[in-house]
């Protein structure tokens, strides 16, 4: 008895404490974040934004949430309904289950697996299933041109999303996540060397999680609410919270590919007295602003604009970038040894 | 094997990739009104990899750790296979242009197709083997459907791609069976695995099963040739004359190559397989042409009956049953480019016509023609002195003396029934009432190509001994 | 081997605590609410008119054809990945056999191009 509390109850007891310690203040973040994001936008519009709720409107997101949740979940009557109840769960499960793998301090991580990193782009792109059973289970107009729109569009960005990840991949010789954070605390951070890659993919990843300017699947000029017409209640929400968690999730991974993760900008006094976990929630809280920062300012893509964007100037520009950084790299006889 | 990448080995599928690759970029850039021009350079593409694989050196050269090939077999092999995809493009110009299909993908589609046929004909491996039948196959779906516009070439094409999806799966299948069962993809190293075997255990017999099954699908033997008649009708004429001929050499040779080289030891299992689809091959073929009107599909039947006598000869397993494979590979080549040259001039206002009883009274209005095809309807039914007489007979002959008689006799069983619908059609042309004569005079081209075929066939009885030796040498590579 | 499934362990555990969370959120929320479907609230939303037919219509070809170009492409990165990961180990012939390849594609690719498989208006 003794035994299967020590080698089976234990650590399944400590692994589920650290997943709760991922998943409660990563929805505490989604909350603070939409607050966050209106009042920003407010602030860039000259307005108040959210003022009512609790002090300064802090409580505005939770009383957003409560209010959905007492709303009648709808289930229209031409939609495959087990299609259609799936599509937000996967959307919400999946930005969920990336985090397993990201280390938010040396040897802070859930999961240290060796293929961190194609765990994490194997788990983006299901992303888009989630979008695409959403636009076809809802079987209504708005929902299924937006669910195609999107799809086409998550794949024509994942594509120099992959290109990015392999030059960074060139640089550090491993794909073990914690791995491309050390390689940076050696050298310098990997957005000096690689910063044309460092634009892509932020600008990718704002296309990857459907944000401004790139938000043609949710045009509410034209489609309404997108894939999201049919959804009400919880599922809508659970879409919402997805939705936003992926944009944590994008600047999470900008921050470890490109700006060295946990790492403080200097290994001197003042700035290694402060931990790890915090300098990473610092990159990622300036990455989030940009997002929204971006969304207040920019006007919406034209759709063959936005294809056009990814496929003709995104894709041959990292894929000459791929062969660049490696033929230096092999020219200079950089190749990391591992 | 001194060095593991020797690039040499491979020089004309380098510089064919190189050029196709080259001609796609020309292509893009100049458009459809390249096209011509294009085909030409592809046609020259062909014959400077034909210089290539006669300039490589006689001896035996094996290069990326195993996987690739070159010997005097494979020499002999790729120059047949050079000269058909040469003499298919050379044919198919003035037909893409009458026809609206001049696009400039055309000719690199060839190309790539060739290019799969020697990486075949060189593999040394299975993977190799693989690789090469894709690369081929997939090219040939394409251009099985190339007349776009047209429902019959775009069904052919379908058709051919799903069933040849099946059979790729069914070989690899089989592949990854032996793979398991030796412990090896190489050929080399499987024949090392079983040296000493008498017989398979029952895995491997599996394995070879589904690897006979998908290659017989390729050069379309019985059982697996229910694709070919409606693929052979539908595809564009030449089209259907370039799958008649170079395909099926390039698959045949992988066939002896893929079964010799590494299951010699236990040949008797696999023989047998050989066996009964040699002869299902020649009945079918004998029997279900007699019944067809279209010509395209009659040539569709002849070929799965050549087939099967083609596969005579590795039913034997020896190396004179090898060379009777080639030296019936080469007079097929000559034969059928020269009969499908003809069916490229029936042509009348109306458009191209495709039934044999358009044929009618060619004797009189176009006796040049008639004599061509009626020559080579001779040497196809087995007519001493013509070429297609001797083809038989070396295979016939290396039957005979691996003791397979019944299977000799059973073919030339076949041939005397098969014999039948090829004099039927001299018959329509000498004797029946003349119809509307065909359009035009013939291009240049066109009768250069049935020229070269007749002489080739008529005269080949000067020179079979030194033909015969040179495939001689060419067997002796492949057999030990 | 264990170890393996020792890394994999919290992973999968992840994946049911998200399954978990989200099926109790949406249930949870579906119990508690009183729920009053009629004709109309079920219908699907069409901007007020009455949905005029099935939605899932014919659609543009050039969805098809994206889908196609991502599959190609995305097969290349996933080729991409072992070699960058490897290439200290492989040298110089592992470094010009996927610049070959990535020429080829980039052949591929102006071809498209050239072809108008790009163009969306």
């Amino acid at each position: 008895m003794a035994e299967f509390w020590s080698i089976y109850l234990l650590p399944g007891i400590i692994i589920l404490a650290q997943i709760l310690a991922i998943v409660v203040p990563l929805l505490l973040a989604v909350a603070m974040l939409t607050y966050f994001e209106r009042k920003i936008m407010a602030a860039m519009q000259l307005r108040m934004g959210p003022n009512v709720v609790g002090p300064f409107g802090l409580l505005q997101a939770f009383a957003d949430g409560a209010k959905l949740f007492f709303k009648e979940t709808v289930l229209p009557t031409s939609a495959n309904k087990i299609v259609f109840l799936i599509a937000p769960m996967l959307t919400f499960c999946l930005s969920l289950v990336a985090w397993a793998v990201i280390p938010f301090d040396d040897g802070m991580v859930v999961s240290d697996i060796n293929v961190g990193i194609l765990y994490l782009f194997a788990i983006s792109s299901l992303g888009v299933y989630g979008i695409v059973m959403a636009g076809w289970a809802s079987n209504s107009k708005y929902p299924f041109l937006s669910a195609l729109r999107s799809a086409a569009q998550m794949v024509s960005y994942e594509v120099s999303i992959g290109f990015v990840i392999i030059t960074v991949l060139l640089c550090v010789g491993s794909l073990n996540v914690s791995d491309v954070v050390r390689a940076q605390a050696e050298g310098v951070w990997f957005f000096i060397p690689l910063f044309p890659m460092f634009i892509i993919f932020f600008i990718s990843a704002l296309a990857e999680t459907n944000r401004h300017p790139f938000d043609l699947p949710e045009a509410e000029a034209e489609l309404v609410a997108g894939y999201q017409v049919e959804y009400s209640s919880m599922t809508f929400a659970l879409f919402f919270l997805g939705e936003y968690a992926n944009m944590i999730l994008m600047s999470g991974l900008t921050a470890i590919l490109f700006l060295g993760g946990w790492l403080p900008p200097f290994d001197i006094a003042p700035f290694n007295w402060i931990p790890g976990p915090i300098w990473f929630f610092l990159k990622i809280s300036v990455l989030l602003f940009v997002f929204v920062w971006v969304r207040a300012t920019l006007p919406r893509y034209r759709y063959d604009q936005l294809m056009r964007l990814g496929w003709k100037v995104f894709l041959p520009f990292s894929l000459f970038w791929v062969a660049l950084t490696a033929g230096v790299l092999v020219a200079f006889d950089l190749v990391p040894q591992t | 094997m001194a060095n593991p990448h020797d690039y040499a080995t491979a020089a004309p599928e380098i510089f064919l990739a190189l050029a196709a690759m080259a001609l796609l970029m020309l292509g893009v850039f100049r458009g459809n009104r390249s096209t011509r021009s294009l085909c030409w350079l592809a046609v020259a593409s062909f014959a400077i990899a034909l210089l290539l694989v006669f300039q490589a050196p006689a001896e035996r050269s094996v290069s990326f750790a195993g996987m690739y090939v070159a010997d005097s077999f494979t020499a002999f092999v790729k120059a047949m296979v050079l000269i058909a995809s040469g003499a298919g493009l050379i044919m198919s110009m003035g037909y893409i242009r009458d026809e609206g299909m001049a696009r400039f993908e055309y000719p690199v589609l060839f190309m790539l197709a060739t290019l799969g046929m020697m990486m075949m004909v060189s593999a040394n491996d299975l993977i190799a083997l693989y690789m090469g039948i894709e690369l081929q196959s997939l090219a040939l779906y394409v251009i099985a459907a190339f007349q776009r516009d047209s429902l019959r070439s775009t069904e052919a094409g379908l058709k051919y791609f799903v069933l040849g999806a099946l059979s790729s799966g069914m070989l690899l299948y089989g592949c990854s069976l032996i793979y398991g069962f030796t412990g090896a993809t190489g050929f080399d190293a499987i024949a090392v695995a079983l040296k000493g075997q008498e017989h398979a255990g029952i895995g491997l017999i599996v394995g070879i099963v589904f690897l006979c099954a998908g290659l017989a699908f390729k050069v379309s033997a019985v059982p697996f040739h229910m694709w070919t008649p409606d693929v052979y009708e539908g595809a564009p004429t030449p089209v259907t004359a370039f799958f008649a001929v170079a395909p099926k050499i390039a698959a045949l040779a992988l066939f002896m190559r893929a079964l010799i080289v590494p299951f010699l030891a236990i040949s008797a299992d696999w023989q047998q397989i050989i066996i009964v689809i040699s002869i299902a091959s020649m009945l079918l073929g004998a029997f279900a042409a007699i019944w067809q009107d279209n010509i395209k599909r009659l040539m569709a039947y002849s070929s799965i009956g050549h087939v099967g006598y083609a596969l005579i000869g590795l039913a034997a397993g020896s190396t004179e049953g090898v060379r009777g494979v080639l030296v019936y590979l080469a007079i097929y080549l000559a034969m059928n480019v020269g009969t499908f040259a003809c069916i490229l001039c029936m042509r009348r206002k109306t458009g191209m016509v495709e039934g044999v009883s358009d044929l009618a009274g060619l004797s009189k209005s176009n006796p040049m023609m008639a004599l061509a095809l009626a020559i080579f309807m001779f040497s196809m039914a087995g007519i001493p002195p013509l070429g297609g007489f001797f083809g038989k007979f070396y295979v016939f002959i290396a039957a005979m003396n691996a003791e397979l008689y019944a299977l000799a006799v059973i073919g030339v069983l076949a041939s005397v029934v098969g014999a039948f619908y090829y004099l039927r059609i001299i018959k329509v042309m000498y004797f029946d009432e003349p119809g509307e004569p065909f359009e035009g005079p013939m291009s240049v081209e066109m009768r250069a190509i049935i020229g070269l075929c007749s002489i080739v066939v008529v005269f080949f009885a000067f020179y079979t001994a030194p033909f015969v030796a040179s495939a001689e040498v060419a067997a002796a590579a492949l057999v030990p | 081997m264990d170890d393996l499934l020792k890394e994999y362990l919290p992973i999968l555990m992840f994946f049911a605590v998200a399954v978990g969370l989200s099926i109790v959120i949406v249930v949870a929320s579906m119990v508690v609410v009183p729920s009053h479907p009629d004709a109309e609230k079920l219908s699907a939303y069409e901007c007020g008119f009455e949905a005029f037919d099935d939605a899932r219509g014919r659609f543009d070809v050039r969805f098809y054809l994206v889908a196609i170009l991502f599959i190609v492409f995305d097969l290349e990165v996933a080729f991409l990945f072992p070699w960058a990961v490897s290439l200290g180990k492989i040298g110089m012939l592992g470094f010009w056999s996927m610049m070959v390849f990535l020429g080829i594609l980039t052949i591929g690719f102006i071809y498209e191009w050239k072809k108008g498989a790009l163009e969306w208006e």
